[in-house]
């Protein structure tokens, strides 16, 4: 214990074996179905304050394992980004994909695609998280378990 | 403790071969057992390096490459760590004779990347990267390195000019490098009109498609002393691992963090600092990893880590002397990504043993070897060689 309050679903704690059903967060599939609901949900450490998506069972950055979930907001940043001449096959009819790097206002970092030319983005463009279903190609590409979950995807703000 | 040592070393030729993964491995145990014992009299246990059994749809690599050394009484596994699997396979095989359970292994690597073609090659290394978030936006292993390239030129103000310098470099060192993929010099311009791949990455900043398939058989120093001369020996005196987050949006994005760890795990348990590296191979799978490498492991000083193209003496106040990616790394050598890790123990082991022919560095007495899996570093294994 640190001091927290166990049981809380308001607080951070450990999470147990029998919290990590289809429906926790901390499960991909849980993770899916709320931004599938459009809230983009991360886990943020009670010791280190470290932010990150999807949430999962330790901090990265200290080990501590007393986790809060959090709302995540959809504003961002573009740290780095880059343009995909030649994806892999599922992503071929969408070529060229521009991808990037964004850190959301919440410090949570992840890799996405932009809705838009690499040549329209840029490091330090602002941009917006969406979520949409998969397409019928990327459903074909993806495992059975995948199929509804389902992609985000950043546009300029 | 036994003192573990590299006894010999074997490979096939680095390229696109009609050879299987079996059978590039069958050259490289010829070559390392050339003026040994039979395996089955000597060795203890053998480890494989290998990525994906997408390419020739095996796996059980431990068991087969046993069987094919005469080794069907040892234990065998293959070690799975993408790209950094020869060096983890090395690392066990280094583990296992100091602690004195085994007085010889050995340690091996084999991929038949160009199997499925440049697209089987694409879809088997995308299996490295975050399933949940990186897979599914489509993105590729080019592009994995395009974004810490664009970060680490924004950040640090190198240009794709001085990144086409390492390929140049590292091209030049294969052209010496009889086992190399690429035995050809190429200049700035070749690079710099080559195809984006994805921006800023061209064509020539990446490391090619390979098959091969390399051994390395380490020994405890006693047992060596009764099988060859010392001098044809290299004390493998320090060994360091370190992990860093799958996805790459969560690290340091010009600070290679998990090579930094591994590297100063190698030089504590070697005694050395990165000051004494000669000679050192680091994981160029594309041209901004040599800089990136160079400020991690202590080389080079932080946003100075471009300079590795250059001549040691025309670096910045700061650098090391040290002569990196002498084979051509795995820009020019080739990256048969199984076996990556073992061809760069192998340069080092030339190195300390004069036998580097024409890129031999003179005086060369310890050599870092580099060697990660997935993107950068999300796996890092450094060995500290040293000559006897």
């Amino acid at each position: 214990m640190t001091g927290r309050e166990r049981g809380d679903g308001e607080s951070p704690r450990r999470v147990k074996p029998e919290d990590l059903t289809a429906e926790s967060p901390f499960t991909l599939p849980g993770f899916f179905a709320a931004l599938s609901d459009g809230r983009l949900l991360g886990g943020r450490c009670d010791e280190c304050e470290q932010a990150f998506v999807p949430p999962r069972p330790a901090c990265y950055a200290c080990g501590s394992r007393e986790i809060a979930v959090e709302e995540q907001p959809r504003e961002g940043t573009i740290l780095t980004n880059t343009e995909v001449a030649r994806p892999a096959p599922a992503f071929a009819a969408d070529a060229p994909l521009t991808i990037a790097i964004v850190e959301l206002d919440s410090g949570v970092r992840l890799t996405g695609r932009v809705a838009a030319d690499y040549e329209e983005v840029e490091i330090g463009t602002p941009v917006e998280l969406t979520v949409r279903e998969l397409t019928d190609q990327e459903k074909e590409f993806a495992l059975d378990h995948e199929e509804e979950w389902p992609l985000h995807v950043f546009e300029p703000a | 403790m036994p003192d573990p040592v590299i006894l010999s070393v074997g490979a096939s030729p680095v390229g696109d071969s009609e050879l299987t993964g079996r059978d590039l491995f069958s050259v490289a145990l010829a070559e390392a057992f050339e003026n040994l014992p039979d395996p089955a009299g000597i060795v203890d246990a053998l480890y494989v390096g290998n990525q994906s059994e997408s390419y020739e749809h095996q796996i059980m690599y431990g068991t087969l490459l046993a069987e094919w050394a005469g080794l069907r009484h040892v234990p065998a596994e293959r070690v799975e760590g993408c790209a950094a699997a020869g060096a983890l396979a090395l690392r066990h095989a280094v583990r296992d004779v100091r602690s004195g359970q085994c007085d010889v292994v050995l340690a091996c690597g084999v991929e038949k990347m160009t199997a499925g073609g440049t697209a089987g090659a694409t879809e088997a290394l995308s299996a490295a990267f975050d399933r949940a978030l990186e897979q599914r936006s489509g993105i590729t292993a080019p592009s994995q390195y395009a974004l810490l390239a664009e970060r680490y030129c924004h950040e640090t103000g190198a240009t794709e000019e001085e990144l086409a310098r390492v390929a140049v470099k590292n091209h030049s060192n294969a052209a010496r490098n009889p086992r190399a993929q690429y035995q050809s010099e190429i200049d700035a311009e070749t690079v710099l009109e080559s195809p984006y791949v994805a921006r800023p990455l061209k064509l020539f900043d990446c490391a090619p498609v390979s098959d091969g398939a390399a051994a390395v058989v380490i020994a405890s120093e006693e047992v060596a002393a009764t099988l060859v001369d010392s001098e044809e020996t290299v004390r493998a005196s320090g060994v360091g691992a370190g992990s860093n987050n799958l996805a790459v949006a969560e690290r340091d994005l010009t600070f290679v963090e998990g090579a930094h760890r591994a590297a100063r795990g190698a030089y504590e348990e070697a005694g050395v600092e990165a000051s004494e590296i000669d000679v050192a191979e680091v994981h160029d799978a594309f041209t901004v990893c040599e800089p990136l490498l160079a400020e991690a492991v202590g080389f080079a000083p932080r946003r100075a880590g471009v300079e590795c193209a250059l001549e040691p003496g025309e670096r910045s106040d700061g650098w090391s002397d040290v002569e990196l990616s002498t084979s051509g790394g795995l820009k020019a050598r080739g990256h048969p990504i199984g076996a990556t890790g073992l061809y760069q123990a192998i340069e080092a082991y030339e190195q300390l043993t004069g036998r580097a022919g024409d890129r031999q560095v003179e005086g060369a007495k310890r050599a870092l070897c580099v060697n990660e899996g997935g993107v950068a570093d999300a796996v890092t294994v450094a060995h500290v060689l040293e000559a006897t």
